[in-house]
């Protein structure tokens, strides 16, 4: 076969190389390794079944998938698509036990702000009355608290981002006054490591064991299910219309212990802050503050090489100072 | 064995998933089947372990060394046990006694038509949750990032703070309750479509090696629409910039002195009240968008104009009711014949000094608007409306994505922000709340395998510890 003579990159228009892009010649001025550098010959562009089968793919199944679905979320159906499979919300089409779950849209966000900043709600009144997760309802407010202040001090947000997002995602709203399916489960127990074995633990057949002696028998130190709860309040609330009180009484009852406790867990840490205060002596100088604290250098633990402690460890070597050692923060305050 | 950063992070030979959102990784999830490891048992359980732990490690973290992950790893699964109130309230836990010391059996209806398979607590699906708590893949996963990689390269590059301060540690582990903030511009530059670059076909002209043939095809095919949509856009913008340089402006100079201060007035309120008003409808055409960017870019020089000695008041607003026109702002089709001149009236003093009541008349008026004046309500709030989507978001030619911004393409697919965090989108902020936990039917913890696959990971990593 005679040399023949590379056609012209700029000839080709960008859409004909792309129709053509299996047949068109490679016009690489720069020789690849392995080529004779007389050849003219030009290399065939490298195209296997499987790039075919991928831009067959783009042009017939991953169209649905480019623009976001402007009726919400649009996961990865594999295989004959059906009415039932097309909202369902599994990104991972093999992995059956995870879904993509609802966030609050904006509008939930802000009225969830606005019961605990301006009303004054109580955080765990705020979790019960929505839905929302405790820890999700502190969040809230504060994120919405940094957007605040970004909107005061004229910072911009990312609003076209922000509405995109929410676009593909499926969202939960919340309405005022009016009683709202929950966002997620409350009132979720941890599994303690220490409830997860097995116990042989004799009783008589006649004894009432409740959940208190059984968090006794698994640790003396335990507390009952019933107090580790996130909502130990929603129960007593239970209890008390179980007893037949009326449901106002027993919400007033709620909300009062609910305010109760958020105060006394304030409390605690202001103490807390308190009491590392005034075991602080602070010294500013022009550059640094520098922080006293007494120490006691005789605590080194039970055998001696206790981690949180100061005094000496025997046989603990210290890295701290060594070059190249990457100290990464383990909390930030 | 080439360093992780030299591997190429999607091909299409042996596909392996990845935490990222390129449509190569689109297009792997969706071909892939069910690896089917220890079905037969042609396979040694070794061989089990190690084909499901390649399979998972591949998408979890492939960025961190097995040496990282191991020391990481924690057979400890952490889960949660939805508490009814109600139930509490009622039973003390005294009723568990009953049976063998486990409560009563329920009875499973067998001869039921539809006989509901029981539901497990997918632990398995746990074994990759210490990863979760790394800030790089945290970040991903609250939709920040386009992939852990680049989430990681965010974090070495000072574009990430948590509780207010800069973290430049990606394997910075998030405790429950920190804070991650992530600057914005990253933000939208890692979720917003690309760039066009300069909408010619320069990288057409450079046929890629072989090395990056992957890449060069389909990039030719987007930057080809590309370049043709900015083309479109280019001579749109071309043909509305040609009465920007209008020329009477300096062939007038002996004109009587006009008092501007109507015109200028009437624009600015426009303005204001645009800034002032909420939008509420949602149906905004893209050629109204469009249309609404070059009246923005148009009405600036015109209000500077305003002021100038040299023009009348009937240009400025001759021009201002053009681009009104223009607009079309309820989406009606207007009358280009009846765009002829018409201000001189509208242009007196007393105009804008009675705003309400010539919004009243404008209300009522058949054909296209005369002045700004004679708009009526709903193509006053259509035009405010678009004043302030196009303040929200700009084309601005400095940023290094696509302006105005819109998200990337194959994005949707891979929508989902885990319960474990709390993302404000608005601020590019998100709360770590706790750790991952498996509860009845589900795992946190997001996978691209089933239970069977993450269990036999999970197995492989129990056996050093």
């Amino acid at each position: 076969m005679p040399p023949r003579i590379p056609t012209n990159p700029s000839a080709s228009s960008a859409s004909a190389l792309v129709r053509n892009s299996f047949a068109s010649p490679c016009t690489s001025q720069s020789l690849p390794g392995g080529r004779a550098g007389f050849s003219t010959t030009p290399i065939r562009e490298r195209s296997t079944n499987l790039r075919r089968a991928f831009l067959e793919w783009t042009r017939k199944v991953a169209s649905h998938y480019r623009r976001p679905n402007s009726e919400g979320p649009s996961y990865l159906i594999n295989g004959r698509p059906s009415p039932a499979s097309r909202n369902r919300l599994r990104p991972f089409p093999l992995n059956r036990n995870f879904q993509s779950e609802s966030v609050l849209n904006d509008q939930a966000r802000e009225l969830i702000w606005g019961k605990v900043m301006r009303k004054g709600e109580s955080l765990k009144a705020v979790s019960a009355e929505l839905g929302v997760d405790l820890t999700r309802v502190a969040a809230v407010v504060r994120l919405k608290e940094v957007e605040k202040d970004w909107v005061s001090k004229g910072k911009k947000l990312a609003t076209p981002y922000s509405r995109a997002v929410l676009g593909m995602l499926p969202t939960k709203s919340l309405r005022e006054g009016v009683e709202n399916q929950p966002l997620e489960p409350i009132n979720e127990l941890h599994i303690h490591a220490a409830t997860q074995k097995q116990l042989f633990w004799p009783t008589s057949e006649s004894r009432q064991f409740t959940r208190e002696d059984a968090a006794k028998a698994f640790h003396p130190k335990m507390l009952s299910a019933d107090e580790r709860v996130p909502h130990p309040e929603l129960i007593q609330m239970e209890k008390d219309l179980l007893r037949n009180m009326s449901p106002n009484e027993a919400r007033t009852r709620f909300i009062n212990a609910a305010e109760e406790s958020e105060r006394k867990a304030a409390q605690r840490q202001m103490k807390k802050a308190m009491a590392e205060e005034q075991a602080t002596t602070k010294i500013n100088t022009p550059r640094f503050e520098f922080r006293f604290r007494e120490v006691d250098s005789e605590l080194v633990g039970k055998n001696g090489r206790a981690p949180n402690v100061v005094g000496w460890k025997y046989g603990m070597p210290h890295y701290d100072r060594k070059k190249g050692m990457v100290k990464i923060p383990t909390s930030v305050p | 064995m080439p360093r992780a950063a030299q591997r190429r992070l999607h091909v299409l030979r042996r596909p392996k998933l990845r935490q990222s959102w390129s449509k190569y990784n689109l297009y792997n999830l969706w071909r892939q089947r069910d690896p089917k490891i220890g079905n037969a048992d042609h396979e040694t359980f070794f061989q089990q372990k190690w084909k499901a732990k390649g399979l998972l490690r591949a998408y979890h973290g492939e960025h961190i060394k097995e040496r990282d992950w191991e020391r990481m790893f924690s057979r400890r699964l952490l889960s949660v046990a939805n508490m009814n109130p109600r139930y509490m309230a009622e039973n003390d836990g005294s009723e568990m006694a009953a049976g063998r010391g486990s409560g009563k059996d329920t009875e499973r209806n067998w001869d039921a038509d539809v006989v509901k398979p029981s539901v497990i607590t997918p632990y398995m699906n746990m074994t990759f949750a210490p990863m979760e708590r790394r800030l790089d893949i945290a970040i991903f996963r609250a939709m920040f990032a386009s992939s852990a990689r680049q989430a990681r390269h965010f974090v070495v590059h000072g574009k990430v703070k948590v509780n207010g301060k800069v973290m430049n540690f990606p394997a910075y582990k998030l405790n429950p309750g920190d804070m991650f903030q992530v600057d914005p511009d990253a933000v939208l530059f890692a979720t917003g479509a690309p760039k066009k670059k300069g909408g010619s076909n320069a990288r057409l002209g450079i046929t890629g090696s072989q090395k990056n043939n992957a890449e060069a095809e389909p990039a030719a095919e987007e930057e080809a629409e590309g370049a043709e949509a900015e083309g479109a856009e280019a001579t749109a913008e071309a043909s509305e910039e040609v009465p920007e340089q209008d020329p009477e402006t300096t062939d007038k100079p002996e004109a009587p002195k006009a008092d501007m201060k109507p015109t200028r007035f009437a624009i600015r309120k426009l303005t204001e009240q645009a800034k002032s008003i909420l939008a509420k409808d949602k149906d905004v055409s893209a050629s109204q968008k469009q249309n609404l960017r070059s009246f923005l870019k148009r009405a600036k020089p015109l209000l500077s104009k305003a002021g100038r000695s040299a023009a009348t008041p009937a240009d400025v607003l001759d021009e201002l009711n053009s681009m009104v026109k223009e607009l079309n702002l309820s989406g009606a089709p207007t009358d280009a014949a009846a765009a002829a001149a018409n201000a001189a009236p509208a242009a007196t003093p007393e105009a804008p000094a009675s705003p309400s009541s010539g919004q009243a008349v404008a209300s009522t008026r058949r054909g296209p608007p005369r002045s700004i004046e004679d708009l009526n309500e709903d193509e006053l709030k259509a035009l405010q409306r678009l004043i302030k989507e196009e303040e929200e978001n700009p084309a601005d030619p400095t940023k290094p994505y696509h302006t105005p911004w819109k998200p990337r393409d194959y994005m949707s697919p891979f929508a989902f922000i885990p319960r474990y965090l709390e993302v404000n989108q608005k601020v590019c902020s998100a709360v770590y709340l706790r750790h991952p936990v498996a509860r009845v039917g589900s795992a946190e913890v997001p996978t691209p395998f089933g239970p069977s696959t993450n269990q036999l990971a999970f197995n492989w990593y129990l056996r050093r510890r």
